[in-house]
């Protein structure tokens, strides 16, 4: 999971392509996710898995305490992260806010291949990013979601 | 008003095998319905399996969740089922839950917010899992019979498919004003049978469709709901006009009892106690139709079908080439908990599948005990439907059934079925010159002659074989313990064949 959110937010970087600090790599993944997921579920179905993941995070990074879920599922508090000790060197340049955004991300693309499946989350990435290509796990040539 | 000023109703296919027959074909198009029953009967599944076969991406399902289950979960159980197609999400499905505008708000707030996604996704389909958990306090009823109102209209006007989804016990049914807003109303209920459970469905209206009345039983698997009509779906098709031909057994002095053989489209019961040939010559049936180019199922309850075509082989007769060429099919029915209208399908599924024309059930007794307990009861009319049905398409059914053998009595069947069958022949053991032998009889053909000769038999190599000529010198052969009569000097006639004959 935690190749797969490196991905995305690498993906949103080079997107972006600016020198944009974590938050705002992670804020466009986690909206993404949250517009996908929203719309299969509804709102309430993914606040609830948000919540769960962000509390998951938190235990792992403890930059993420300031990081609240507000009703709609949106994420407030993630521009407020500085850098952590144990952040991924090579994300430090791209990612100065450590790897905090990566954790949450992780932990919810855990929760919904837990909950939901391979497939569905498939289709939900594929949704949000529908220029990349997400391989399942079956596939014996493809890169692993 | 001719057919073509009236309105054309579109019928939607349910997704749920067997309820388009059910429903009269399919459910009316932008109709609104409500799918009651208990927890558990399977009114989210149903209702699921509709959406499945009817979203699109040009005109989507909504399904708004209320307090029961949620969307995360409901997607985790749902997709568990193989009409669950994760391709259509988000595009033509979307889930929306609205617990908080629920626990918030009042009826007409989750009006607006079911409008609003109304308008924005205009759907073909629209769902509300549970409505009934809208209404918290009890003097909300009406409320919540103003809500449906205003939603009915609403929906309607928005071309959708609208189902509504509550938990209602048995007892609710009555008077309910809410029932009469819908245009379909479909009950599932489920009951413990000592240690089965009998699911059943019941289409309680249905405006505008020719529904098939009556409970018919459902089951819940793999596949999702599997309904299976009273009627086997064959309700639609015109009964064939009674027919003159004749169907051989390939016993010629049989055939002759027969007057050339069984009426085409005949229900035929073979009685008889254990090991007096019932399964021979209803294997001899089946071969004799095979090699007239007439294709045949077997369904065995009591023996494996491997078995039953290698004793057929034992009797020289070929079962394995003709189920190879796809002109016979022996079905296994023996599993726990079948109900009896899923064996039965089973049977018609495989009848229409090869286009049969013979059809053997060997036997009623191991038909019966494969059944699950609960079922039992309902073994005869659904017997009595499925026979109806089939000899109605030109199907000539032959079944077997053992009796206990008497020598008091002469009981054609345990199962006080003789009702069912236009024709039924008697095999039974008797002791004649301290030997235990067997005879024949044919007790009644409907609507045709048979003979009355009483003919001794014997299994062999070739199979049934009847000997000499009718028995004539013994009285009480019926009985099984005959006495020689008085005429020593005359022990055998000639056979009368169906000379003397008797009509019904």
């Amino acid at each position: 999971m935690r190749d797969l959110a490196h991905r995305l937010l690498a993906y949103e970087v080079s997107a972006g392509k600016t020198a944009e600090p974590t938050a705002s790599a992670t804020l466009r993944v986690y909206e993404k996710l949250r517009q996908s997921l929203s719309g299969v579920a509804g709102v309430a179905a993914f606040e609830s898995l948000a919540f769960r993941a962000l509390t998951q995070a938190k235990s792992e990074a403890p930059s993420l305490w300031p990081v609240q879920i507000a009703g709609d599922g949106s994420l407030q508090g993630l521009g407020e992260l500085k850098p952590q000790i144990d952040m991924d060197k090579d994300l430090a340049d791209k990612f100065p806010c450590g790897d905090g955004g990566i954790v949450l991300i992780a932990r919810l693309l855990g929760l919904l291949l837990m909950f939901l499946g391979e497939a569905i989350t498939l289709r939900l990435l594929r949704n949000a990013w529908p220029r990349e290509a997400f391989d399942d796990r079956n596939s014996e040539h493809g890169r692993k979601a | 008003m001719s057919t073509q000023d009236k309105v054309k109703i579109n019928k939607l296919p349910t997704g749920v095998p067997g309820l388009d027959e059910i429903v009269g074909g399919g459910l009316p198009e932008f109709s609104f319905n409500i799918i009651a029953g208990a927890p558990g009967s399977g009114k989210t599944t149903l209702a699921h399996q509709f959406v499945f076969a009817n979203a699109s991406p040009e005109r989507p399902a909504l399904y708004f969740t209320v307090l029961g289950e949620s969307a995360i979960k409901m997607l985790r159980y749902q997709q568990q089922y193989s009409f669950f197609d994760p391709a259509k999400l988000p595009e033509s499905i979307r889930f929306i839950n609205l617990s908080q505008v629920v626990l918030t708000k009042d009826l007409g707030a989750v009006l607006e917010e079911i409008t609003k996604e109304v308008e924005k996704a205009n759907p073909a389909v629209v769902v509300v899992d549970s409505f009934r958990t809208m209404v918290r306090k009890p003097e909300s009823d009406m409320d919540l019979q103003s809500f449906i109102q205003r939603l009915a209209l609403f929906l309607a006007s928005w071309q959708a498919t609208t189902f509504l989804i509550g938990e209602y016990a048995e007892d609710e049914l009555r008077d309910n004003p809410i029932f009469t807003v819908a245009d379909g109303l479909l009950w599932l209920r489920q009951t413990a049978e000592r240690n089965s459970i009998v699911r059943k469905l019941q289409v309680i209206k249905l405006r505008g469709q020719d529904s098939v009345p009556g409970l018919h039983t459902f089951r819940i698997t793999d596949a999702g709901v599997q309904a299976f009509s009273r009627t086997f779906g064959l309700t639609a098709r015109k009964r064939n006009p009674p027919s003159d031909r004749r169907l051989c057994f390939g016993i010629p002095e049989l055939d002759k009892m027969l007057d050339g053989g069984v009426r085409e489209g005949d229900s035929v019961l073979v009685a008889g106690s254990s090991g007096t040939g019932k399964s021979v010559l209803a294997t001899q049936f089946i071969a004799e139709g095979i090699s007239h180019g007439e294709p045949g199922i077997v369904a065995v309850f009591e023996e494996r079908p491997e078995a039953y075509a290698e004793r057929a082989t034992s009797l020289g007769l070929d079962l394995e080439t003709p189920q190879k060429d796809g002109k016979l099919t022996i079905l296994y029915l023996r599993p726990l908990d079948l109900s009896v209208d899923e064996t039965m399908q089973s049977i018609l599924d495989a009848v229409q599948k090869i286009g049969a024309k013979r059809l053997v059930i060997d036997s009623l007794a191991g038909f019966e005990m494969a059944l699950s307990p609960g079922f039992r009861a309902d073994f005869r009319e659904s017997l009595y439907r499925m026979i109806f049905a089939l000899t109605g398409i030109g199907v000539t059914i032959l079944s077997t059934v053992e009796v206990d053998e008497s020598f008091t009595e002469f009981p054609f069947s345990t199962y006080s079925i003789s009702f069912l069958t236009d024709d039924i022949i008697r095999l039974r053991y008797v002791s004649i010159d301290g030997q235990l032998r067997k005879i024949m009889v044919v007790i009644k053909m409907r609507g045709g002659n048979h003979a009355k000769d009483i003919r001794e038999y014997e299994i062999t190599s070739k199979g049934v074989v009847i000997l000499g000529k009718r028995l004539t010198n013994f009285q009480g052969l019926i009985s099984g313990v005959p006495v020689h009569s008085d005429r020593s000097d005359l022990k055998e006639e000639p056979a009368q064949e169906s000379r003397i004959g008797s009509k019904g």
